[in-house]
């Protein structure tokens, strides 16, 4: 079988296109989990509702995209620090499945407060003029706005690692997943950090869910299967690590992007089966730290 | 048992003085209801939080609907083969499942009923794919709502007497010690690995008895069945009535329904109204609608 190399690279980058923005969804997800210790079922919601902003805010013109998406981000950094304060601080000593009740209920208050506000058809918002035009790579067309989405998830992963690893906040947020108590005694404002790293995740699902808005249209559905496709990242990559969700974005996003050629109707069933074979092998995923066992 | 049995008689008349609709929101009640009881069995009694309980839903449901549609069988006598086939998808994906823990268990079971719902979904030649089976023959009894009110409230009602006396039994006390402290438990000879796949494969079993009764509820079988939202219902249910009641999550389920067709009766919006419930029981009601009612003794 001869295999085009144009071609090859054509898949290969739609892969990784859908790589970032599983990555932009799952990271803060992670993050969230990493910190808080709270598995939230509303992700993929937060996810959704940033492509409904981005529509909301650009008033469907594709122009708006840019200074859009940085409105969009703000908002979400608003909502996630809200719904931190008011839904979650009174769960974190409840068990877990009283929290995951909680941020189910919030995906169902989203989902149908979205076709409240914007109704159940299909948006979408096309790219902007500048990056209509495919670009192309050995002799192969491309979106020129799927290069927009890897550079930006590669800055984003980048930011993130530096902010994490040289900052104070970040070394804190950091020390928080290991041990929140120790934290406290030192004098760090946990709630208020906690409130932070809330905030933070979900402004990365939103603007996750912004940038897709050039390339596909949203619908109120979208949130169920977002979360799925998040905590698959999450869970193949290790949970709370950031290396962890680029590994697992890029791998379900090549596997989905390669599996569509040669076996187009189950390529999805392979993306689940990766993760009950993590699962298996190592629970904690390939970049995960394995739990430290507290006698 | 005195409230019990006026319940029961109460239940067993009701067909007789209602309408059509409000007999078939009350079967879809029992459904739910066994389906969130069998859910609990694992969640109650192992401490094991599984997202994919619709996986054994499903694969009853699709054992009933194929077998009656490709190999001509009547409705009722699928319902051996429909346990089986669920309680031996619990056998595989609990004898992965069962040896992790809290959070890794829930993930697991996710992916494993993704995985069935992704094949399901897809394999349109077998399953019908994403059209589902539809228009299945289930018989003049299970067709009539009377008949399937009875059928299912029988099944309920079996389902939970076998919970009951599972709960008190020695093996009931044996799921809750390996939940309690795995260690203390295999000092004195038990085994927890053997006791959490027996409760998960019996829970999986139950789980296929109401996938059975879905199909003749709708008269299809749709790959939703397997979808993760599906084993959110049992979870909703179960926590919605209280988790430490036997009856808990059959209460829970029997609010369930009846508020969603009350409020989907008046208003599209049955999610939000839903979601806001929710949130204001997780806030403010912690201990479910059970709790209510009084605590559960404290045993074993």
């Amino acid at each position: 079988m001869e295999l085009d190399l144009g071609f090859f690279v054509q898949q290969f980058l739609t892969g990784l296109a859908t790589a970032s923005t599983l990555f932009l969804l799952a990271v803060g997800l992670s993050l969230i989990f990493g910190a808080l210790g709270i598995v939230n079922f509303a992700h993929g919601s937060f996810y959704m509702l940033g492509a409904y902003l981005l529509y909301w805010v650009a008033r469907g013109d594709p122009e708006g995209l840019w200074w859009g998406m940085a409105v969009v981000v703000a908002i979400g950094l608003v909502l996630g620090a809200l719904v931190e304060r008011i839904f979650l601080r009174p769960v974190y000593p409840r068990p877990e499945h009283h929290q995951i009740l909680l941020t189910y209920a919030l995906l169902l208050v989203i989902e149908d407060g979205v076709k409240i506000l914007f109704g159940s058809a299909y948006k979408s918002l096309g790219p902007p003029s500048a990056l209509a035009m495919p670009v192309w790579i050995l002799g192969a067309p491309f979106p020129a706005y799927y290069l927009v989405q890897i550079l930006l998830a590669a800055a984003v992963a980048v930011l993130l690692w530096l902010f994490l690893k040289r900052t104070r906040v970040g070394l804190w947020i950091r020390a928080v997943t290991q041990d929140r108590e120790m934290l406290e005694a030192l004098g760090v404002p946990v709630p208020r950090l906690l409130t932070g790293v809330f905030a933070l995740g979900i402004a990365l699902a939103v603007l996750g869910g912004a940038a897709t808005l050039p390339m596909q249209t949203v619908s109120p559905g979208v949130a169920v299967e977002a979360v799925i496709s998040a905590f698959i990242v999450v869970v193949v990559g290790g949970l709370g690590s950031i290396w962890g969700s680029l590994l697992g974005a890029f791998l379900i996003g090549e596997i989905q992007a390669f599996g569509v050629m040669i076996w187009p109707e189950f390529s999805i069933a392979f993306v689940y089966l990766l993760m009950a074979v993590v699962l298996l092998v190592r629970p904690w995923g390939l970049l995960g730290r394995p739990p430290v066992v507290r006698t | 048992m005195r409230v019990w049995l006026p319940a029961l008689l109460i239940l067993l008349l009701l067909p007789l003085f209602l309408p059509r609709y409000p007999v078939e929101v009350l079967t879809q009640g029992f459904i739910l209801a066994l389906f969130a009881s069998a859910f609990n069995l694992v969640f109650f009694q192992l401490g094991l939080l599984s997202f994919g309980h619709a996986a054994f839903f499903g694969t009853g449901a699709y054992t009933t609907a194929l077998l009656v549609t490709k190999a001509g069988w009547p409705y009722l006598l699928t319902l051996p083969a429909a346990v089986l086939v669920a309680a031996l998808f619990a056998l595989v994906i609990g004898f992965f499942s069962v040896r992790t823990s809290r959070i890794y268990f829930t993930m697991l079971t996710l992916a494993f009923a993704q995985l069935l719902w992704a094949i399901v979904h897809k394999w349109y030649a077998f399953t019908g794919g994403d059209n589902g089976i539809p228009g299945i023959p289930v018989g003049s009894f299970a067709t009539s709502a009377a008949g399937l009110y009875y059928l299912a409230l029988a099944l309920l009602a079996a389902g939970l007497y076998f919970l009951y006396r599972l709960d008190r039994s020695p093996l009931g006390y044996a799921l809750r010690a390996v939940r309690d402290n795995e260690a203390r438990a295999e000092a004195i000879g038990l085994s927890p690995f053997a006791l959490r796949l027996l409760g998960f494969v019996i829970s999986g079993a139950l789980a296929g008895v109401a996938g059975f009764l879905q199909v003749a509820w709708q008269r299809s079988a749709f790959p939703d069945f397997l979808y993760w939202t599906k084993s959110a219902e049992a979870i909703i249910a179960a926590i919605l009535g209280g988790s430490e009641h036997l009856l808990g999550p059959a209460l829970g389920a029997l609010a369930f329904v009846e508020l969603g067709a009350f409020v989907q009766a008046r208003t599209e919006y049955w999610p939000l109204v839903l979601g806001l419930v929710l949130l204001f029981l997780v806030l403010f009601f912690p201990r479910g609608l059970a709790g209510l009612l009084g605590r559960r003794d404290a045993r074993g």
